[in-house]
C-alpha cells in the first residue's frame, strides 16, 4: 500500500477481483500497482483505483448493497489509448497555448514524454509554421517531470479558421497528436501573473473576443473584467485543451473548466464583493460528451461584470489551458464530433430519407434510388417510413401505424436532431394489433454487480416480426413531465438491410523498427444480421514496409450474468486484423508517411465501395 | 349538559362505563387493554409482543387485536404467518378463566404481574363481554379522538390539576373517557399523575401529559410554576410571535430577559441569517446608530446580502442532502443539484414549489440528483421517510417494519406512502417513474415495476398517510400527486416554520424539528398553528418567516439570565447560547484572524489533487467529501450520508486541536494576518483589543476585561507574543463559539 493511500486515512484493502488471470495480465501495465478496492470512512462505497503508482481516479464500483461482497465485482475497463502508448514512444500531453490568429507569429509550449530530441514538427496546416527552438526538462515538478518543446509557430494571413492536428518528431518515432486551433477572432493570451481578484482582473476585448489562458496550479482561477449593457445577451465558451474523463480521448487527469460570472455589487459585509450572477460547468459528466462549459446570459443591468474560470473541484497544472471565447448574442453549445464518418447508433446521427440507398452500399449491394417518405404522428404509414414529429405536451405519446403482409426482418431508429438524451429521451414501443408491447428502444439488463434491473435507452432496435397484421410504433419521452419544442425526433421504421456498421481502427500512428511487426485492428459491426466480409487495404506505406493478413490472440471475455436478446440492440463486432511489417532493410523514414487504411464491404463475392478511411502516420524508426 | 354532568361526578368516581350499553370490544375491551397499559410498546404492543402474546401498540388495530385475543399466536414481522402453537385467551365456556383475565389478575403466572384486581370496574367489563360472546363491535362507533381540558393546566408545587378526557365517537356521541385512558407525564420529575387524570406538580418546570386511549394519544401540556411575580410587566410585543410567547411566560410567571443589547443583536443576527460575523466598521456603525429603526435596516439588508444566499444554500444543502464522495466520475451530479438550491435560494422561490419540484423531480435536471446522490437510487422506503422527516417533519421509519410503536402510523401507511416511489427508476443518468403497464424492454426480463408489501407480499397501491388512494394513470408520475399532497398539508406548513425557528431559536417549538409527534407536543402549539397559517398565506415565503421571526422581541431578548428564567429553556425567555456549526466557526476565525483557509480534496499531492479557489469559506464548500479538512471532522461536519443532526457538543479532540490545532495555531503568527496589519500600522494595545472584540465578538471589552488585558500583556513582557496569545484566548473563548 503505498504512502499517499495512508495519508488519506481511508481504510483500504487490497481484495482479489474476479478477473481471469489474462485480464488482470493485460490490464496491469496500465492499472500501475494493481486494483484496489478501498471502503470510504464509515460509508459502505467500493472503488478501483487507477494509477501508477498512487491512486489519479477513482472508479465507483458499486455502493455496497448488504450481502454483496467485494469478491463479487466483476468489472470491464476501458483505458484510453493513449496509456497504451509504447513507454520508448514521443508522448505528447498538452500544447499552450492552443488557439492562434492568422497573421502572428508567436510561441507555443509543447509538454510531453520522450520529446526532448525532436527534431520537428509534424502537420498538414496550410498556412502554418512550425519551428522548434529550444527542447528543456520541466523544473520545478516534484513529480513525474515531462519535458518542454518551445515551439515558434507562424500563421500565414491566409490561415482558415479551423482545428490543426500536429505531431511531435522524435528519433524514436512520431508522437500522437496534438491540435492548434486558428480562430477567425483576434486571440488575447492570458498575461503572467495572479489575476484571481477584481483589481487584477485581464479587461477583456471588445467583442467577439477569444483568450487563451491556463490553470497553472491546483485553486487557481483567472478572472476576467468585460462591460455589459442591460438587455444584452453575451455567450461565454470555455474549452479544455485536456479533455476530462467523459469526453471524447478524455482521461481522469483532464482539466473539466467552469464559468462563473459576477457582478461588482457589493454587500453589506463587503464593498468589494463579487457576486454571483450566473454559473455554468455542463454538460455532467456523460460518456460521450464534452465537459467544456457554455454560458449564455443576458445582463438586466449596465455595468462591469466579472468571468472567472476555474477547473471543477479545482484541479489545475502544467496542461490545463483553455480557449475562452466571448460572443455577442446566444450561441449554441459546442456538440463533439462523431468518433467517424459513420455512426449507427447515436441518437445525433442523421436519418436521411436516403438511408435505405447508405445502408445498401455499406453491404455491398445494389444501391436504392428511392426516398423514404416522410409522415406526421397519426399516420398509416407504408415501410420504410419516416416519421417527424415532437414531443412538445408532457406525457404524449405519438403513433404510427403498419400493416406487414409476412415476416418482416424490421429495424426502428429514432435520432434526436435538437435536443438529445440525456436531456431528452424519447424511446419507441413497438405494440401488436391488441396492443401488446412487442418491442422497445429500451435494452433491459440485470447489473452485472448486483443484478439487479438495468435498462439502457438505445437508438435502434432490429428484430424480427414473423405475424403478419397491423402494428403500432409510439414514441414518448421517457419522463412523465417533461416536453418541450426542441423535443423532435425522426423515427424511421424499414425493413433491416444487412450491412457494415461502425468500423474503427484503434491506432492514432505506428512506429516500426526495422524487423518488427505491428499489429492493426481493425473493429467492424455487423449490423442486421450482415453476413459477408470486409476488405481492408493498406496504401503508401512507407518503404520497406509491407502489410500482411494476420490473426492474433483475444482472452475470453466472462459470459455477461444476464445477456438477454443483446442482438436487438447491440450489433455483433468483430475484428479484422492486419500485420504491418517492416522489413530488416527497411530505411529509416525522414518524416511521417500518411498510410491509408481502407475498408470495403464484401458479399457474395462483390466488393463494395470504401466505406471507411483513414489516414495514419507512420515512420520506420531505427533501432535504439 | 351529560357532559358538564359526568365531569362533575367523575372524580367522586361515582362514572361506571357505559351502563346499560352493550360492552364490545373496539369500544370498550380495546380501551381497558390499552388504559392498563398492556398494548403498550414494552408489553404485548411490541414488535413481536411478548410471552407469546401479540397487541397492535396502542390498540390501533382493534381489528388485529380482536383475532390476536380470540385465537391467539405469535406475530411475525416480514411475514403475515402465524409462528408456533396458537392459543386463545378467552374461553367463552368458562369465561373466568380465560387468560384475558387471569392474566392480568396474575392467577394465572404474568410477566407483567397484576394489571387489575378480580372486583374491579375492568374485570366486571370484561367479564360482561365474554359472556355476551365477546362481540367485536365492528360495526359500532368509533373513537374519532380525545378532547382535553385543559389544554395547558398550570399548578404550584405541590399543587394540582385535574385533567378531564372526552372521547368523541364516530356517530357523534361523546362520553367521559378520563377513568378510561391511560396517563403517563413525559418529564415525571416535573409532574406525576394518577390514574383518574389528577396532575400533581413535583418541580419547577414544563412538561407534556401523554393520554392514550385505543388507537388515540392526546397530550394535556401542564406548567409548575413558581410563586407570582410582585409587579409582573408584561414586555411589548414587535409583532404575533410575542404575543403568544409573552403570554405564556405571564402565564407561567418567568419574566422574560431584557431586551439584548445592540451588539448582541447584531451578531446574533448576523450568525443566524448569513453564518458570518459582522465587519468591524459595521458594527462601530451600528453601535454609533440612533436610528430607531437601525435593527429592521440591518435584517433587510442581511436578507438581501448575498451572504444570505450563500449561507442558506449551506444549510439547505445540509438538509436537502447535497453529498457525493469525491470518486472522480459523478461528483458533478451533487454540485448541479447544489446550484439548483442556490438558485432557490437567491430567487427566493417559495418553498412549496421547491419542495414539488423535488419530490416529483424526473429526468436529468437538478432536482432530480437528489435521488441519485451515489449513482443509484435509494429504497422507495428510503426514499419516501426521507422526504416525509423533511417536508412533514415526521419520521415514519419505525412503520416499515411494523406498525410504529409511539405512534399512530402504521405499516400499511408506510407502504402505501412509499409506493408513491415504487415505480421510480434510474436509466443513466435519467430518473423517471417507469409506466405501470409497460416492460419496456425485453421479455427475457420481467421489466414491470411493482413494490410488494413486506408482510402480504400484495402489490401496494399508492395512498397519502390518511389512506386515500389517488387516481394515478399507470405512465403518469405518482410522485406529483403525491407532491402536490404534501404541500397543502397542514403539516408541511408547521414542519417548515418549525425547522426555521428552530434554527433561530435553538431549539424547536416541536424539538427536535424534524420529529412531530402525539407524544411530542410543540411547547406553543398556537404559535406554530400562527406561524405556520402565516407562512401559507404568505405564499411560503422563507425571507417574510424569517424577517418575522428575527423582528420579534422573543428573538432580540438577551440571553442573559435572570432569576425568573434560568432554568426556562422551552419558553423562549431568553436567547439561548447554541455552538456555531462547525463550517461557520471556522469562517469565523478566519474572519477575524484574517488568515484565509486552504481546502483540497485530497491530502495527497499528485496532479489529479484540486483545491477550491483562494478565498472560498467553508460555507461554501458544496459536497463535504469533496474537500478534506482536519478542522471540519473534529468540529461535526456531517458526511451527508443521512439526513445531518449537529449535536455542537464540544469533545477531547476539539480541546486538543485549539491548543496544538493548525487552525488555531497557524493562525496566530501570519505576516497577512490582522493582528500583523494591526502591529505593522502601529496600532496600540487599546486599539487591537477593541478591534479583536469588535471583530470576534461584535462589542467592546468592558472596562474590567480591558484592565485584565493590559495587566496580562505587561506581565508577558513580549508584546507580540502576549498579543498571540490573546488573539488564541478569544478565538479559543465560548462566546466566541458560541450564538448567544
Amino acid at each position: 500500500m503505498s504512502k499517499e493511500l495512508l495519508e488519506t486515512g481511508m481504510l483500504s484493502v487490497f481484495v482479489f477481483v474476479r478477473w481471469s488471470k489474462e485480464a488482470i495480465r493485460r490490464h496491469w501495465p496500465a492499472l500501475g500497482k494493481g486494483i484496489l478496492i478501498k471502503s470510504g470512512t464509515g460509508v459502505r462505497r467500493w472503488c478501483i483505483l487507477l494509477g501508477s503508482g498512487r491512486p489519479k481516479m477513482e472508479i465507483p464500483v458499486y455502493s455496497m448493497a448488504p450481502g454483496l461482497r467485494p469478491w463479487s465485482i466483476f468489472i470491464l475497463l476501458t483505458w484510453p489509448a493513449v496509456a497504451q502508448q509504447k513507454p520508448d514512444e514521443p508522448r505528447a500531453l498538452s500544447v499552450y497555448p492552443f488557439t492562434v490568429e492568422p497573421g502572428t507569429d508567436f510561441r507555443v509550449t509543447v509538454r510531453g514524454n520522450g520529446i526532448k530530441a525532436a527534431r520537428a514538427i509534424h502537420h498538414a496546416a496550410p498556412g502554418l509554421t512550425f519551428t522548434i527552438e529550444n527542447a528543456e526538462s520541466e523544473t520545478g515538478v516534484p513529480r513525474n517531470p515531462a519535458e518542454l518543446l518551445t515551439v515558434r509557430v507562424v500563421v500565414a494571413a491566409s490561415a482558415a479558421p479551423g482545428i490543426y492536428p500536429f505531431r511531435v518528431l522524435t528519433p524514436g518515432g512520431v508522437s500522437n497528436a496534438l491540435s492548434l486551433r486558428v480562430s477567425g477572432t483576434p486571440v488575447t493570451r492570458e498575461p503572467d501573473g495572479v489575476h484571481d481578484e477584481a483589481p487584477q482582473a485581464v479587461n477583456l476585448p471588445n467583442l467577439p473576443a477569444v483568450l487563451t489562458g491556463r490553470i497553472a496550479k491546483r485553486g487557481e482561477s483567472d478572472l476576467y473584467a468585460l462591460d455589459a449593457r442591460a438587455g444584452e445577451s453575451i455567450t461565454f465558451k470555455v474549452a479544455s485543451g485536456l479533455p476530462s474523463i467523459g469526453a471524447p480521448g478524455g482521461n481522469s487527469n483532464g482539466f473539466d473548466p467552469s464559468l462563473t460570472l459576477y457582478e461588482a455589487g457589493g454587500s453589506w459585509f463587503d464593498p468589494k464583493r463579487l457576486n454571483r450572477v450566473a454559473f455554468n460547468d455542463e454538460p455532467l459528466w456523460v460518456l460521450g460528451e464534452l465537459t467544456d462549459a457554455h454560458m449564455v446570459h443576458r445582463f438586466t443591468r449596465t455595468g462591469r461584470y466579472y468571468l472567472r474560470v476555474d477547473a471543477f473541484s479545482g484541479q489545475g497544472g502544467p496542461d490545463y489551458g483553455y480557449e475562452l471565447a466571448i460572443l455577442p448574442g446566444a450561441g449554441s453549445p459546442a456538440r463533439p464530433e462523431p468518433p467517424g464518418a459513420w455512426s449507427e447508433r447515436r441518437f445525433d446521427r442523421p436519418l436521411t430519407l436516403t438511408r435505405m440507398n447508405e445502408l445498401a452500399l455499406r453491404g455491398a449491394r445494389k444501391a436504392e434510388t428511392s426516398s423514404i417518405e416522410t409522415y406526421r404522428a397519426g399516420a398509416t404509414v407504408k415501410l420504410p417510413a419516416a416519421v417527424d414529429g415532437v414531443l412538445e405536451k408532457p406525457g404524449a405519446a405519438d403513433r404510427v401505424t403498419f400493416t406487414i403482409d409476412g415476416p418482416t426482418d424490421l429495424a426502428i431508429e429514432l435520432e434526436t436532431p435538437a435536443t438529445r438524451p440525456p436531456e431528452f429521451n424519447p424511446y419507441a414501443r413497438l405494440l401488436d394489433a391488441r396492443g401488446e408491447e412487442v418491442a422497445t428502444t429500451i435494452s433491459v439488463g440485470r447489473g452485472a454487480c448486483t443484478g439487479a434491473m438495468t435498462k439502457s435507452l438505445q437508438a435502434k432496435l432490429i428484430l424480427p416480426v414473423r405475424d403478419p397484421g397491423t402494428y403500432t410504433v409510439e414514441v414518448r419521452e421517457t419522463t412523465q413531465d417533461l416536453a418541450d419544442p426542441d423535443f423532435r425526433y425522426r423515427l424511421v421504421i424499414r425493413p433491416q438491410v444487412p450491412h457494415v456498421g461502425q468500423v474503427s481502427v484503434a491506432d492514432d500512428h505506428l512506429n516500426l523498427t526495422p524487423g518488427a511487426a505491428r499489429t492493426v485492428r481493425v473493429l467492424f459491426d455487423r449490423e442486421e444480421d450482415y453476413r459477408g466480409a470486409i476488405a481492408v487495404s493498406f496504401e503508401n506505406l512507407p518503404p520497406g514496409v509491407t502489410a500482411l493478413a494476420g490473426a492474433d490472440f483475444e482472452p475470453d471475455k466472462d459470459p455477461p450474468m444476464h445477456p438477454g436478446k443483446r442482438e436487438r440492440y447491440v450489433a455483433r463486432q468483430e475484428r479484422s486484423v492486419a500485420m504491418l511489417e517492416a522489413a530488416a532493410d527497411a530505411p529509416p523514414s525522414a518524416a511521417p508517411v500518411m498510410a491509408r487504411v481502407k475498408v470495403r464491404p464484401v458479399l457474395d463475392g462483390k466488393v463494395g465501395q470504401v466505406i471507411y478511411e483513414r489516414e495514419i502516420p507512420m515512420m520506420v524508426i531505427s533501432k535504439p | 349538559m351529560k357532559i358538564a354532568f359526568v365531569a362533575i361526578l367523575a372524580p367522586l368516581g361515582v362514572w361506571a362505563a357505559a351502563p346499560g350499553r352493550p360492552v364490545t370490544f373496539t369500544r370498550d375491551i380495546a380501551a381497558i387493554l390499552t388504559k392498563n397499559g398492556c398494548n403498550s410498546a414494552a408489553c404485548h404492543g411490541g414488535v413481536k409482543g411478548r410471552g407469546g402474546f401479540k397487541l397492535s401498540a396502542g390498540g390501533l388495530h382493534p381489528k388485529d387485536d380482536y383475532d390476536w385475543i380470540m385465537k391467539g399466536g405469535v406475530y411475525q414481522v416480514l411475514t403475515d404467518q402465524v409462528k408456533g402453537e396458537r392459543i386463545a385467551r378467552v374461553d367463552l365456556k368458562e369465561p373466568e378463566r380465560s387468560l384475558l383475565l387471569t392474566k392480568p389478575w396474575n392467577t394465572t403466572p404474568h410477566g407483567g404481574g397484576r394489571r387489575f384486581e378480580r372486583d374491579s370496574e375492568d374485570s366486571r367489563t370484561i367479564l360482561r363481554w365474554l359472556q355476551a360472546g365477546a362481540p367485536l363491535g365492528a360495526d359500532g362507533p368509533r373513537l374519532a379522538r380525545l378532547e382535553i381540558a385543559p389544554a395547558l393546566a398550570t399548578m404550584a408545587v405541590g399543587g394540582s390539576a385535574q385533567l378531564r378526557v372526552t372521547a368523541h365517537y364516530s356517530d357523534g356521541t361523546k362520553e367521559d373517557a378520563s377513568r378510561q385512558v391511560l396517563y403517563a407525564p413525559n418529564d415525571g420529575d416535573v409532574v406525576s399523575v394518577d390514574a383518574a387524570g389528577r396532575v400533581t406538580g413535583k418541580q419547577l418546570g414544563e412538561t407534556a401529559v401523554l393520554i392514550r386511549a385505543a388507537g388515540h394519544v392526546a397530550s394535556a401540556a401542564v406548567g409548575v410554576i413558581g410563586p407570582p411575580v410582585t409587579g409582573y410587566r408584561k414586555p411589548a410585543a414587535n409583532n404575533f410571535i410575542d404575543e403568544f410567547i409573552f403570554r405564556k411566560l405571564e402565564r407561567f410567571q418567568i419574566v422574560p430577559s431584557e431586551t439584548g443589547s445592540d451588539g448582541e443583536f447584531l451578531r446574533r443576527v448576523c450568525l443566524d441569517l448569513t453564518g458570518t460575523l459582522p465587519p468591524v466598521e459595521r458594527t462601530r456603525e451600528f453601535l454609533a446608530s440612533r436610528d430607531p429603526a437601525r435593527r429592521e435596516k440591518v435584517i433587510d439588508a442581511l436578507l438581501g446580502s448575498p451572504e444570505f444566499a450563500d449561507y442558506w444554500t449551506f444549510r439547505f444543502a445540509d438538509v436537502f442532502r447535497v453529498a457525493i464522495f469525491a470518486n472522480g466520475l459523478t461528483p458533478k451530479w451533487s454540485q448541479k443539484y447544489w446550484e439548483w438550491i442556490r438558485a432557490n435560494v437567491e430567487s427566493n422561490r417559495p418553498y412549496d414549489e421547491v419542495a414539488r419540484e423535488r419530490l416529483s423531480a424526473q429526468g436529468y435536471g437538478p432536482a432530480s440528483r437528489h435521488f441519485i446522490p451515489y449513482n443509484q437510487l435509494g429504497t422507495p422506503a428510503d426514499m419516501m421517510a426521507e422526504e416525509v422527516r423533511v417536508f412533514f417533519g415526521r419520521r415514519l421509519d419505525c412503520a416499515q417494519c411494523h406498525n410504529h410503536p409511539y405512534e399512530n402510523w402504521s405499516q400499511d401507511q408506510f407502504w402505501g406512502m412509499a409506493a408513491f416511489f415504487g415505480r421510480m427508476f434510474k436509466m443513466g443518468p435519467i430518473v423517471f417513474d417507469h409506466p405501470e403497464t409497460m416492460h419496456l424492454g425485453s421479455k427475457d426480463v420481467n421489466g414491470k415495476m411493482e413494490l410488494l408489501h413486506p408482510r402480504t407480499k400484495v402489490p401496494v397501491r399508492p395512498a397519502f398517510l390518511e389512506g386515500r388512494t389517488p387516481a394515478i394513470g399507470a405512465a403518469t408520475n405518482p410522485r406529483q400527486d403525491l407532491a402536490a399532497w404534501m404541500t397543502r398539508h397542514p403539516y408541511f406548513a408547521e414542519a417548515a416554520v418549525n425547522r426555521i425557528w428552530g434554527h433561530f431559536f435553538s431549539r424547536g417549538i416541536v424539538d427536535p424539528v424534524d420529529d412531530f409527534r402525539s407524544t411530542n407536543p410543540p411547547t406553543h402549539p398556537e404559535l406554530l398553528a400562527a406561524l405556520a397559517q402565516d407562512f401559507r398565506s404568505g405564499g411560503h415565503n422563507l425571507r417574510r418567516l424569517m424577517k418575522t421571526i428575527t423582528m420579534s422581541r422573543a428573538y432580540q431578548l438577551s440571553s442573559s439570565p435572570n432569576a425568573s428564567n434560568r432554568t426556562d429553556r422551552v419558553n423562549y425567555s431568553r436567547s439561548l447560547p447554541r455552538a456555531l456549526d462547525a463550517e461557520v466557526l471556522l469562517d469565523a476565525v478566519v474572519a477575524v484572524t484574517g488568515v484565509e483557509e486552504t481546502f483540497t480534496t485530497a491530502v495527497t499531492d499528485n496532479s489529479a489533487v484540486g483545491q477550491a479557489p483562494a478565498r472560498t469559506r467553508a460555507i461554501n464548500l458544496k459536497d463535504p467529501d469533496m474537500y478534506f479538512s482536519r478542522f471540519l471532522e473534529l468540529y461535526g461536519r456531517p458526511s451527508r450520508g443521512a439526513i445531518p443532526e449537529r449535536s455542537g457538543k464540544p469533545n477531547l479532540a476539539q480541546a486538543m486541536h485549539m491548543l496544538a490545532g493548525a487552525t488555531y495555531v497557524e493562525r496566530l503568527s501570519g505576516k497577512d494576518s490582522r493582528l500583523a496589519r494591526l502591529l505593522g500600522a502601529g496600532a496600540s494595545n487599546g486599539d487591537i483589543f477593541e478591534e479583536f472584540y469588535l471583530a470576534a465578538l461584535a462589542r467592546r471589552p468592558e472596562p474590567e476585561e480591558l484592565r485584565d488585558l493590559n495587566q496580562l500583556l505587561a506581565a508577558r513582557g513580549d508584546r507580540e507574543a502576549g498579543l498571540r496569545e490573546f488573539v488564541w484566548a478569544l478565538i479559543s473563548s465560548r462566546e466566541f463559539a458560541e450564538n448567544h
